[in-house]
């Protein structure tokens, strides 16, 4: 078995898909009409273009738990899931310019920086960095 | 001040309390970062850092999830990568990046990464051609 993707629950796939390649800077991999107006959506790093996959879903939309723990996680300020990147000062000042809400400013964690961002889509992302 | 926010400020004070410590220990893998190609001498990192060998390694594995050795392999591969990905010869990647017998560094790419350095490099050169050849492609149709 291998590892390929990541799962995250957005709310609207059109307006997240928007949110993570035009702000985060993420590349569309697939699309994939499926029934209802949903997509199979998948994602990948332009700098790595042949690792895991974000698979943008849109569960919250169709089954209540899934969005009652999304809301859950959101309110309590915990990040969905976490984005490495070399530098979380810059990456913050580069997000902050494209107008991205942080809940959390660039923090050092013991070996590691981390910031925490709201992806407009119903989650906090974290960004990051091994020191 | 969010319930996550909270639990990192914690966090803080139990496990991460000894900035003394982590500072030396980041100091550690930035030393590896910058001496990967090199023999990897635990005694004189040691001797700098004035601590212990064997209280490094368990350090080092408490703040960064893997030992130092560990952590060196992974790097030399990623190294690797990128030098393959250029076009570099797999033997001459081989010794680039530390490692000292061909043989085992195929096996230790090929456990890490999947495939052989080899196969990898065929692969990104040939994925780099294709890109080129489109891009090419996509140039001659603008201009008919």
């Amino acid at each position: 078995m291998k590892v390929i993707g990541i799962s995250i629950p957005v709310r609207d796939q059109e307006q997240a898909l928007q949110f993570y390649t035009e702000k985060l800077g993420f590349i569309k991999k697939l699309d994939i009409p499926l029934e209802g107006g949903n997509r199979w959506l998948t994602l990948v790093s332009p700098e790595w273009q042949d690792g895991p996959e974000l698979l943008l879903e849109p569960a919250p939309v169709h089954f209540e738990p899934a969005k009652v723990y999304q809301d859950a996680l959101m309110e309590a300020g915990i990040p969905y899931t976490q984005f490495d990147v070399g530098d979380v000062q810059e990456e913050y000042d580069r997000l902050i310019n494209l107008g991205v809400e942080f809940s959390m400013k660039p923090t050092e964690m013991g070996t590691v920086k981390v910031a925490v961002f709201n992806d407009t889509c119903g989650n906090n992302m974290q960004l990051v960095e091994t020191l | 001040m969010t319930f996550y926010i909270q639990k990192l400020k914690s966090l803080r004070k139990t496990i991460y309390r000894n900035q003394y410590q982590i500072n030396a220990i980041i100091a550690v893998k930035n030393y590896i970062d910058a001496n990967y190609e090199n023999d990897l001498n635990m005694d004189l990192i040691s001797k700098v850092q004035l601590i212990s060998k064997f209280h490094l390694i368990r350090l080092f594995k408490k703040y960064y999830g893997l030992t130092p050795r560990q952590y060196l392999i992974n790097k030399r591969v990623a190294k690797s990568k990128e030098h393959l990905v250029t076009g570099m010869a797999v033997t001459e990647t081989c010794y680039a990046v530390g490692f000292t017998s061909l043989g085992s560094f195929s096996v230790l790419f090929k456990t890490k990464t999947g495939k052989t350095p080899g196969q990898f490099q065929k692969e990104q050169l040939s994925r780099n051609k294709s890109i080129d050849d489109t891009s090419s492609l996509e140039g001659n149709h603008k201009s008919i």
